[in-house]
């Protein structure tokens, strides 16, 4: 099952913020395939949500960029700010949150085995 | 894995460019995007053309600069709120301003013309263009973009007349019938044409479109709307009677010296005082014909007939007069000049000529304005006047000279 954008697209940030904690510099199509890695495949992003929501970043001084030439490319690469480390855990921990408030909200039990 | 070659990336990158995505730092990290895509996903010696396209076709939805403007939107959001919150505060703060000022000029208290004046300002610089930014972001259509644009500027315009109108300032009737104009052929059919296609608001763009032609009407009404016939007519008669008192004085005076030319021993001197005034009164009187002539466009006059001036609706026009007398480059800029010094030498001739003269000299004093602040001579009498009243202060002005004239002679009878 893949996921709907919609619920993606709330999400996002969050993503990104802790992949780049996780792994101190990426590059957008790394961030891609990591996620699709970590969440076997049902987590799809897509470049046209992905871009945008890097330079909201980016603008933000959440993360920083330093590019570099491969061949006759310029690769971005990403990495957290010092503020963009804050804010990591402050949207994880909201997303947390949020995640309980939901499974309290729609009544979810826990999965039994 | 495929290597990628660099008249491959050439290609890459113009393609983004012309899908239109015109940000470098977009187009670098699509470019690399699509190239590790390719790198990793394409064999060795795969047709590149085709599985680019197939590639970067999973990009978007309809088109590739959906990415763009999906950025812009974002780097912009951040400052919605705040923008917003401008909006909404300089609009609230152009509206009081206004009312209060207009209150204040109501009353005649000091301070209107400030409280107007930037009432208008935040109106016209702030509230306006920060509506139409946010309006324009609600619609994707480009005839509702322009339909706003173009009411945006129509309300532009709509404040700088208002201020135009209640500071007097000149040239406020051309652009009045300028925004009239606009509003009334280009934003009301546009207005209309671009909401009736619309089903659903078929009914409220024919109401909104009726009350808008109701309120071109109510505007174009009030144009022409002038001070009480009555009011107007009898001051037409005081005008035309002080313009006869002028011409019975001129006569009087004319008798006076003509009855007194052989007792008088004063010959020489009372020769030079007819010949000053007669001169400054003609210089007076050219100066109020230009102005019929100008207005009118008909050099030939050689009379000015107060009621046709009333009937052509010149009368009350005081853009025109201003313009002449105050502009740089005004026709009547330096007569204005030259009469003021010609004034200011008659009455140091008169003064040290005829120390008894018992008429007063021409008063050149600057006077207080209805909001207590000093204006000069020309400024007081000419300047935003409408014309009827600068044509009586200037008859004013001959009628004094006669007056000081004949006292004069008076003098030279004793």
């Amino acid at each position: 099952m893949i996921y709907s954008s919609e619920l993606i697209k709330g999400t996002l940030k969050t993503i990104v913020l802790k992949l780049l904690a996780d792994n101190k510099k990426m590059y957008g199509y790394e961030i891609t395939q990591r996620v699709k890695e970590l969440t076997l495949d049902k987590i799809q992003i897509t470049e046209g949500a992905l871009y945008p929501t890097l330079h909201a970043l980016e603008s933000d001084g959440l993360v920083t960029t330093e590019t570099e030439f491969i061949g006759k490319r310029v690769r971005k690469y990403y990495s957290l700010s010092p503020s963009g480390k804050n804010k990591t855990k402050e949207k994880v921990s909201e997303l947390a949150d949020f995640m309980d408030t939901m499974k309290f909200l729609l009544d979810i039990k826990p999965k039994t085995a | 894995m495929y290597r990628i070659s660099d008249q491959q990336i050439d290609y890459i990158l113009s393609d983004i460019g012309a899908r239109g995505v015109e940000m470098e730092s977009l187009q670098q990290n699509l470019l690399d995007h699509v190239c590790c895509i390719i790198e990793n996903n394409l064999e060795e010696n795969g047709d590149f053309e085709n599985f680019y396209k197939k590639t970067i076709q999973t990009f978007y939805k309809d088109e590739l600069w959906e990415i763009e403007e999906e950025t812009l939107l974002l780097l912009t959001y951040k400052n919605y709120y705040t923008m917003k919150k401008i909006m909404i505060n300089s609009g609230i703060a152009a509206a009081t301003f206004f009312i209060i000022g207009s209150f204040f000029k109501f009353m005649h208290w000091p301070g209107a013309s400030m409280l107007i004046i930037l009432g208008m300002a935040i109106g016209v610089l702030v509230y306006l263009p920060l509506l139409f930014l946010f309006k324009k972001n609600e619609t994707t259509e480009s005839r509702a973009k322009l339909v706003l644009a173009i009411g945006t500027i129509n309300g532009i315009l709509f404040c700088l007349n208002a201020l135009f109108k209640v500071m007097h300032w000149p040239g406020a009737n051309t652009m009045w019938f300028m925004t009239l104009g606009i509003f009334a052929l280009v934003f009301i059919p546009l207005y209309f044409f671009n909401g009736i296609r619309d089903q659903a608001n078929k009914i409220n763009t024919i109401t909104t479109t009726l009350i808008l032609i109701i309120l071109a009407g109510v505007f174009f009404l009030q144009t022409s709307l002038r001070p009480s016939f009555t009011v107007q007519k009898k001051t037409i008669q005081s005008d035309q009677h002080m313009e006869d008192s002028y011409h019975y004085a001129t006569e009087q005076n004319k008798i006076t010296y003509n009855s007194s030319v052989d007792s008088s021993n004063h010959k020489t001197s009372q020769e030079k005082l007819k010949l000053t005034c007669n001169a400054l009164c003609e210089k007076i009187e050219k100066i109020k014909l230009n102005f019929i002539q100008q207005m009118e466009g008909d050099s030939s006059i050689r009379e000015i007939n107060y009621q046709d001036l009333e009937n052509s609706g010149l009368s009350t026009n005081y853009d025109f007069p201003t313009r002449m007398l105050f502009t740089e480059n005004g026709d009547a800029k330096d007569n204005l000049k030259n009469l003021k010094e010609d004034l200011i030498n008659f009455n140091s001739y008169i003064s040290s000529a005829y120390e008894q003269n018992s008429a007063k000299l021409i008063n050149l004093s600057s006077q207080k304005d209805e909001m207590g602040i000093d204006g000069s001579w020309e400024k007081t009498k000419f300047y935003n006047n409408p014309l009827l009243c600068v044509l009586r202060n200037l008859t004013q002005l001959q009628l004094d000279i006669r007056f000081i004239e004949s006292s004069c002679i008076k003098h030279h009878c004793n």
